[in-house]
């Protein structure tokens, strides 16, 4: 009881202090943000897979994310711009189709490198590159000469194609896309 | 002395979460929605040919299921209510229904969450984040959890699971060098059961305080992230409807994540002050009475391996686990009361399993445990408990 009457005048006060400092003052940095979507990435990488297996972000539609990701800030203990980081990573992977499916296989959009399309996508979240990222995925030095090309494709293409528990989500990229990633992790 | 500790310790928590100005949560670049559902569900067999009750009948084979619904609702970008409840078929067949938690969280500031209703208490691991089965990679819960959801002759401790309160969460970002998560909570507390004169402890948060006196506990934690979380629990409030009797209980979890493999385990103790009085020397007087401590304690410690690693396409879905649970309690049988049935127990549980992934949130598991009970006078002794389980557990 005396706990409770503690921590009352505490959480009056402070709610008032922070009602008084406007809570949506800061406009969102938007998921083409790629140091946001990246830094989004490695939170995910490293903190879904605490308590359960990191689950591909086609699992829910970016307005059911919106509410699961507040829930999943309380379990894991992110802080508010964390949860921001993910859900602008889990925003970048996700068409406005439930599927996912991309619908501009001739698009008028400037043809984006493999840098571009890795930095965008925040792949070193989960994949190390010449000794950068995160471990929850396998290392993408080498995964050319070991797997061959025709495997990254398959797998950029359908990322459950050998493995149906994987973490990766299918990534709304194009054929160009995919091959412009592939010439990236030759190099 | 400890509530003195525990009050600073939240008085610090919420003293040190003012220093932040920092928003609750900026706008989310997602398009934002109101409602969701999510939760978890499991179709469980088990096979236990060799059980049998405390009259020595067979214990049927059985088929269990259960279905858990997450009600998420974001009423605003500060505030969060969620709820859960569990439906579930039992062994004989009847539907259950029981609410699970309930509660809002108040996103205060950039670090500092206020969580108030029914929810789940972080104490230890198990129950506040591995139990639903899609996380839980063995299909039954470490023998010290015999509470929740164990079987067979290993008594657990008394679960530290749910309760109606109010809970304060703060994260402390140390940098590289890591981060530490405090969270302190008061709660209506434990009861004592019916009848019981002491030493019968139960957690039922819907039938809310009995004696006017709030149970106080918290959690610790380092993390070193991705690979490790190292958490002290502790829950202390007085059970009896008097108030004169307590219950305490402490718990060390760690949990350490690797590419392919996990090792996580806990350590949870407790204590139950029960009270009594001694033989009369003169017939007709009293005894003299006592209080004496009731210790249980146990530990379990899980591992988990993913034979991916092995670069064959075909392995890739499948996990192994093992797990080893311990638990004892002090009672030596000196003490006349109603908890005998736990009493002077010393056993260990042992747990295979072999995991095939269907989806990240789907899998079917196939485990085997058997329970060593050392000390042949406590309840069920010498009875055979072994079974074999088959379950299909999802998360959605």
């Amino acid at each position: 009881m005396k706990l409770v009457q503690l921590l009352l005048p505490f959480i009056i006060v402070t709610s008032i202090g922070a009602s008084s400092i406007s809570a949506f003052s800061v406009q969102a940095q938007h998921v083409s943000d790629p140091s946001l979507v990246a830094q989004g990435a490695k939170i995910f990488s490293e903190n879904c897979g605490r308590c359960h297996n990191a689950r591909p972000a086609e699992e829910y539609s970016k307005m059911e994310w919106s509410v699961v990701i507040p829930h999943m800030r309380a379990k894991a203990h992110m802080t508010g711009k964390e949860a921001l980081a993910v859900e602008a990573f889990l925003g970048s992977t996700l068409t406005s189709d439930i599927r996912n499916t991309v619908s501009h296989e001739k698009s008028d959009a400037p043809k984006r490198t493999g840098a571009v399309l890795v930095a965008q996508f925040g792949c070193q979240g989960c994949h190390q590159i010449k000794g950068e990222g995160g471990t929850l995925g396998p290392a993408l030095d080498d995964v050319i000469s070991n797997k061959g090309e025709a495997f990254v494709l398959k797998k950029l293409a359908n990322p459950k194609f050998n493995n149906a528990a994987s973490a990766m989500p299918k990534y709304p990229i194009n054929k160009e896309d995919m091959k412009a990633i592939v010439a990236f992790l030759k190099h | 002395m400890k509530k003195v500790l525990l009050q600073s310790a939240v008085t610090a928590a919420i003293s040190m979460s003012l220093m932040t100005t920092v928003n609750a949560q900026d706008n989310s670049s997602l398009d934002i929605g109101r409602l969701a559902i999510a939760g978890y569900g499991d179709v469980t067999y088990i096979s236990q040919p060799s059980m049998k009750d405390e009259e020595g009948n067979d214990v049927q084979n059985n088929v269990v299921a259960r279905f858990v619904p997450i009600f998420l609702f974001q009423m605003s970008e500060k505030i969060h209510i969620e709820a859960e409840i569990e439906f579930s078929t039992n062994a004989e067949g009847e539907t259950e229904t029981e609410l699970e938690y309930a509660n809002m969280h108040y996103f205060f500031n950039n670090n500092t969450i206020i969580t108030a209703g029914n929810f789940l208490l972080p104490f230890g691991q198990f129950g506040a984040n591995l139990h639903p089965s899609w996380i839980n990679k063995a299909v039954s819960n470490p023998g010290l959890y015999g509470g929740h959801g164990g079987n067979g002759s290993l008594g657990g401790i008394t679960s530290i699971l749910g309760d109606t309160g109010i809970s304060i969460a703060n994260i402390w970002d140390l940098g590289d060098v890591g981060r530490i998560f405090t969270n302190f909570y008061t709660v209506s507390g434990p009861r004592q059961e019916e009848g019981n004169h002491g030493g019968g402890v139960e957690m039922e948060a819907k039938k809310g305080d009995n004696n006017g006196s709030m149970a106080f506990g918290g959690r610790v934690a380092y993390a070193f992230l991705p690979e490790w979380e190292i958490g002290v629990s502790y829950y202390t409030g007085e059970y009896s409807d008097d108030g004169d009797l307590n219950y305490s209980a402490y718990n060390i979890d760690f949990n350490w994540i690797g590419s392919y493999a996990s090792v996580r385990g806990e350590i949870f103790g407790s204590s139950a002050e029960t009270e009594g009085e001694t033989e009369p020397k003169v017939e007709g007087e009293h005894g003299e009475e006592w209080v004496k401590d009731f210790d249980k304690n146990g530990w379990y410690i899980q591992g988990t391996w993913q034979a991916r690693q092995l670069g064959k396409a075909w392995l890739n879905p499948v996990e192994f686990v093992v797990r080893y649970s311990d638990i004892k309690s002090d009672f030596d049988g000196s003490i006349g009361h109603d908890f005998e049935e736990d009493a002077g127990k010393i056993g260990s549980r042992m747990y295979y399993g072999v995991n095939y992934w269907l989806e990240p949130s789907a899998v079917l598991k196939l485990g085997a445990e058997s329970t060593s009970i050392d000390n042949e006078g406590a309840g069920h002794g010498g009875i055979v408990d072994d079974r074999v389980f088959l379950q299909l557990a999802f998360g959605f």
